[in-house]
């Protein structure tokens, strides 16, 4: 991929954790820190992989995207708005009565919202049936998923990843998001699903592992999809929790983010700063 | 044939297939249970649209709402409890909240699985997906029912569940039409409103005719929709009869019979006798030999109605 293009997307990443933080300033919290970690990989989806129209959500010609970890939100409502599906003066209603951007997503509130999730261990079966329908259908559309490395401890998930195995769902896209933090603390401590690709090969999906905040790396392993013919694709993605808020990365306490003011406009401006630090580069 | 007895599953399974290989929207979900529910003749027939999982009722249902997202109408059948209390939270959220057009079927329901015990006994289904809101739920009473009620089922958009047994059941009525949320008067009396659902309205006619023998004339309205309640149905009748009895293969709380209760005390006080199965983790037997344990056979039925009248003269 050329530089430019790749330097748009990082502009637009950055474009999408400012989103965040208005969602953020809005409410005063959020559950910024997997949003963070996933925010360059749902970036490189909408607005460089996914065949989508902002005008018409339900177009059957699209991608699909299912976030399955649905305490992520932000980074899809950060995304979808930076892509044109609603106007962005809905983020300023996050954590209001009524909002169409709620805590967790809810399909029939908002375009672009492919499935309802929160309760973790649903999205990667919802995502599977997806990808039979279309295949039914002759589509060579994909379905891409998001999970975290802590939802992995939910049985539902391998119940799924034997399922798209068996059924050669080679359509089907997965993201770990491997943040490696989770409430209680390490991942690799509360419950360790290491080496997760290794899980994944058993049940016979291919697998490939990357730096899931290098634009670089996200953007190469989509060119390469599917990594194998017959197979359902898992991509770990190693990240850093709460990335881009500078006083927050790698910290379970950003995990969930109670923001004052003070913390609010140092985010922005290193959000800031590194806009016009990727202007400059792309002079 | 009025009094002829049929598989339930047998029935169901053709009634699916017949639809199903008329409409490429119907796809069929098995959890290793796909022959046991009668789709044999279609797994031959459209390998296609028939997927199999393994014993894996979770994902199958979040399987089900993604292939429903695409505009397919999924079928899942499987044993009852493994379709409702065990992916309770995928039929809730997958199914119930993403509003999606998908029929799940519990199969060998209520205390049909007699002698396996609790595990495979389903009496809190009815209870557990009324709770989830936009569902509604089926249980056909003879084998007409049933085929009119898979008809209706696949012709309406929206999550359904419908329960069916596995012994055979009676043929009770000549007609297979079917309009889901709609009640049935079998038999017009004066003296008591007898309500019941699924196969059990084969002995709650029974004892209804062994009363009028008795001098107690029962009005009896069957229901091969469990939720929503026929209202205006049941409300015309208590309104002649002034007290029900409920008859069903579920837990005395939580079914039909809570359902007309919480209906009555709203809107035409009433007293209410439910019969069922108590709240308790219930016996193992032959099927016939534990309906008479909890008074559901035609003999139960009758005399818990003449007592529960004759309190009220």
């Amino acid at each position: 991929m050329d530089k430019a293009r790749l330097n748009a997307l990082k502009q637009t990443a950055v474009a999408c954790r400012l989103n965040v933080l208005r969602m953020v300033r809005a409410s005063g919290h959020g559950h910024v820190g997997g949003a963070l970690s996933a925010m360059d990989i749902v970036t490189a989806l909408y607005f460089y992989q996914m065949k989508l129209d902002p005008r018409n959500p339900e177009w059957a010609g699209r991608d699909r995207f299912v976030l399955s970890a649905g305490h992520k939100c932000l980074c899809q409502y950060a995304a979808l708005a930076e892509r044109g599906f609603f106007p962005k003066t809905v983020l300023d209603s996050y954590g209001s009565l009524d909002s169409r951007i709620p805590g967790h997503p809810d399909m029939h509130k908002l375009p672009g919202i492919e499935a309802n999730t929160g309760s973790l261990g649903h999205g990667l079966s919802i995502s599977l049936g997806m990808a039979l329908g279309l295949r039914l259908d002759g589509s060579d559309r994909r379905v891409y998923t998001l999970l975290g490395d802590g939802e992995l401890a939910e049985g539902s998930n391998w119940e799924a990843a034997a399922a798209a195995a068996q059924h050669k769902a080679d359509n089907l896209v997965l993201f770990i998001d491997n943040n490696g933090l989770q409430i209680s603390g390490r991942v690799d401590e509360v419950m360790s699903f290491r080496p997760i690709a290794a899980h994944f090969a058993a049940f016979g999906w291919a697998t490939k592992e990357i730096d899931g905040n290098s634009m670089e790396q996200i953007v190469a392993a989509l060119d390469e999809l599917p990594l194998c013919a017959g197979k359902p694709t898992a991509i770990v993605c190693h990240t850093i929790k709460a990335k881009g808020l500078p006083f927050g990365e790698n910290q379970v306490a950003f995990h969930f983010w109670k923001a004052n003011e003070a913390q609010l406009r140092q985010a922005e401006e290193a959000l800031a700063a590194e806009a016009a630090a990727l202007r400059e580069e792309a002079i | 044939m009025i009094g002829n007895k049929e598989d339930p599953r047998k029935v169901f399974g053709a009634a699916v297939t017949e639809c199903a290989l008329a409409d490429e929207r119907i796809v069929l979900l098995s959890a290793d249970s796909g022959k046991s529910s009668g789709f044999g003749d279609f797994i031959r027939l459209a390998p296609q649209r028939y997927f199999e999982f393994g014993i894996m009722e979770q994902a199958v249902e979040g399987v089900a709402s993604g292939l429903a997202t695409t505009g397919k109408i999924p079928v899942f059948c499987a044993i009852a409890p493994f379709v409702t209390a065990r992916p309770f939270e995928m039929f809730r959220n997958d199914i119930g909240y993403m509003r999606q057009n998908v029929k799940i079927v519990g199969r060998n329901g209520g205390i049909t699985y007699s002698d396996l015990g609790s595990t495979h006994h389903s009496l809190d289904d009815f209870a557990i997906i009324r709770m989830i809101p936009g569902v509604r739920i089926l249980c056909p009473q003879d084998p007409n029912e049933i085929r009119g009620a898979v008809k209706a089922m696949l012709a309406e958009r929206g999550p359904i569940y419908m329960r069916i047994g596995n012994e055979p059941i009676e043929n009770l009525f000549e007609e297979a039409s079917f309009s889901i949320g709609k009640g049935r008067r079998i038999r017009e009396g004066r003296d008591v409103t007898l309500v019941s659902t699924g196969s059990l309205t084969a002995n709650a006619i029974a004892a209804a005719e062994q009363l009028q023998a008795a001098g107690i004339t029962v009005e009896h309205i069957g229901l091969p929709t469990v939720y929503p309640l026929d209202t205006d149905l049941l409300l015309q009748s208590v309104r002649k009869t002034g007290r029900v009895v409920t008859v069903e293969e579920h837990y005395v709380y939580g079914g039909i019979g809570t359902q007309i209760a919480d209906l009555l005390a709203s809107s035409f006080p009433a007293p209410v006798r439910k019969l069922g199965i108590p709240h308790a983790y219930a016996s193992s037997g032959s099927y016939a030999e534990i309906l008479r344990k909890y008074g559901l056979d035609a003999e139960g039925i009758a005399q818990s109605i003449a007592e529960f009248v004759n309190e009220g003269r």
